[in-house]
């Protein structure tokens, strides 16, 4: 592991932050000032502004997903840190459609007070405000932890549906109750080969013997419930898919898998991760709808991966098949367009 | 109508000041007791806040104001410009004083409801209860006493049974243990200390009749007997101040 090629954290977040809006000037508006990202452009139907925010480090999360269809803004904090009040308050000022602003957030103490003391402030500026909370991680899910399971990966898959809702024109309680129906049916796990590297230290932030991994690690370097002992891929991941369908609820759904690397896994691993889950879930008479492989919420340079599953309907498989148009999500994922025509085998 | 101050602008801006000088003077202390509990950052946050308040009240327009304003001005410093969640959530606090104030004078009732509101502010977002150790822990008694104000009771008298009830909210603290926040994870290792949050709330309260230059007006209780009671060592939750007048 080597340390960073630039040590300052803050002003790798800063620098960054204005590298990704000078690379994305037609989707994005960047204020460096109020520290926040905002979408150029949102359908005309849109009555209700979408943000979202967190610490730094999981790239392309949030600010990947900011642009038509998904997110109006994002508010990235510090490396790992809650954004600030600020932030999000100013952010959500500038988005706040006729029918409020809605705030998808992941639960973490930090980040649940700073939005909480934004959406204050909304209130008392009579803008309406409500929230989504996304607890997909099943690693944090026990009953000594007081503040619930982490948010992770499931974020993006709720970010996206809740995108191509609100485009229709829902109403902020409408996307509200749908968004914390979404993030009742997502569920996820990850898995750690070797940790992220520690930006204060330039070393790795905990220590994983080569003969082991981490089920359950968390994406902030948060340490796993156990270490396994290595094994084949397909075992580890079917053990993953076990643990993920015990607790998805509805328990016979048609699915949405979410492969997402960590910040330095291959995308030749997260394919093969996909086509293992796959063949798992074809053996339990499972139906898995769509497939999305790629790194979406990262833990800076962490060598491993999440597996999240969506217990989906009809209605959720068509807001995620509708197009969205920001850095990071997959255009060619998009239903195609009117006229296409199939390539015959 | 002697002594009863018209609780305009100019009373809230001095408040505001006089707040600042009693976190500028215990600031240290403040500190030391968040080294105990927290991650220590607390005495400077407030400092902090209190400063960019003190420029935020130096640029108002001069002129005589509503109550509200130096109180927005103050709020907006601390949501803005502090860091943590502390120093924002004195933010909150402010920002519920000056909407119950809106634009006539700061009453009693107005503060018994802005305080009241300010506690439901804090408790929506930080999830806290009475008892986790927290600045509620200060806020929560606070407003009780001013809901037990007589509507027509001076306003500050209502403060100063705001501020008597806040101290006392305060000294329960030491004997607790902390459920929320970064004071959690010490367990007993922070016990017989002051929650830091709530000792700045009770001295905002004793700042609206003086300046505190220590904070033995909110950790030394006047009011109790010398020696220990004879049932021993005080209860945790005292009873809830009596309702004044009729």
């Amino acid at each position: 592991m080597a340390p960073y090629l630039e040590t300052d954290q803050d002003a790798l977040v800063a620098s960054a932050l204005a590298g990704f809006a000078r690379a994305h000037p037609s989707l994005v508006v960047h204020d460096p000032d109020l520290g926040f990202v905002r979408a150029r452009d949102r359908a005309p139907g849109r009555r209700v502004g979408l943000l979202s925010g967190g610490g730094s480090g999981h790239e392309p999360m949030h600010v990947g997903f900011v642009g038509r269809g998904m997110l109006d803004a994002a508010c990235p904090g510090r490396i790992f840190a809650s954004p600030h009040n600020r932030q999000i308050f100013e952010a959500s000022r500038a988005v706040a459609g006729e029918d409020g602003v809605l705030h998808i957030v992941k639960n973490y103490t930090g980040d649940r007070i700073n939005f909480g003391i934004a959406a204050e402030r909304l209130h008392r500026q009579g803008i309406p405000c409500a929230r989504v909370l996304v607890d997909d991680d099943l690693a944090s899910d026990s009953e000594s932890v007081a503040a619930g399971r982490r948010g992770t990966a499931a974020t993006v898959l709720v970010q996206k549906i809740l995108g191509a809702a609100a485009d229709r024109g829902l109403g902020l309680t409408e996307l509200a109750s749908l968004g914390s129906a979404l993030a009742g049916r997502c569920r996820s796990i990850a898995v750690a080969g070797a940790a992220h590297t520690s930006p204060a230290t330039g070393r790795p932030a905990f220590d994983v013997l080569e003969h082991l991994v981490e089920f359950g690690v968390g994406i902030h370097g948060e340490r796993a419930e156990l270490s396994l002992e290595r094994e084949p891929l397909g075992v580890l991941v079917g053990r993953m898919a076990l643990r993920l369908l015990e607790s998805l609820r509805p328990a016979r759904a048609p699915l949405v898998a979410l492969v997402n690397g960590l910040g330095a896994t291959t995308s030749l691993e997260l394919y093969a991760v996909l086509n293992e889950l796959a063949a798992v879930l074809d053996t339990g008479g499972r139906r898995l709808e769509r497939a999305l492989v790629g790194d979406y919420v990262t833990a800076l340079d962490m060598r491993g991966f999440s597996i999240t599953l969506l217990a989906a309907d009809e209605q959720t498989l068509a807001l995620l098949d509708a197009p969205a148009y920001t850095a990071a999500w997959p255009v060619a994922e998009s239903a195609p367009a009117p006229g296409h025509q199939e390539v015959r085998r | 109508m002697t002594g009863t101050k018209a609780f305009d602008g100019v009373f809230t801006a001095g408040w505001m000041r006089r707040f600042a000088e009693a976190v500028a003077a215990t600031e240290e202390e403040l500190t030391r007791f968040d080294q105990a509990a927290g991650d220590g950052d607390f005495g400077v946050n407030l400092l902090t806040g209190v400063r960019c308040a003190l420029a935020a009240l130096d640029r108002l327009p001069p002129g005589r104001q509503a109550a509200a304003v130096p109180l927005a001005a103050a709020a907006g410093a601390f949501l803005d410009e502090v860091g943590g969640t502390s120093g924002p959530l004195f933010g909150l606090v402010l920002q519920e004083l000056a909407a119950a104030a809106g634009t006539g004078p700061l009453t009693g009732p107005a503060l018994a409801r802005g305080v009241t509101a300010a506690l439901e502010a804090v408790q929506r977002v930080g999830e806290a209860r009475p008892g986790d150790k927290t600045l509620v822990d200060a806020l929560h008694p606070a407003a009780l006493a001013l809901r037990g104000c007589a509507p027509g009771a001076r306003p500050d008298d209502c403060l100063a049974m705001a501020a008597a009830a806040a101290a006392a909210g305060v000294r329960r603290t030491r004997a607790l243990r902390a459920r929320r926040g970064r004071a959690s994870y010490l367990g007993e290792r922070a016990s017989g200390v002051p929650d830091p949050g709530a000792v700045g709330i009770a001295l905002l309260f004793a700042s609206a009749g003086g300046v505190p230059r220590t904070l033995d007006v909110v950790l030394l209780d006047d009011t109790a007997p010398t020696e220990a009671p004879a049932g021993g060592p005080d209860p945790l939750w005292g009873p809830e101040p009596a309702p004044a007048g009729p």
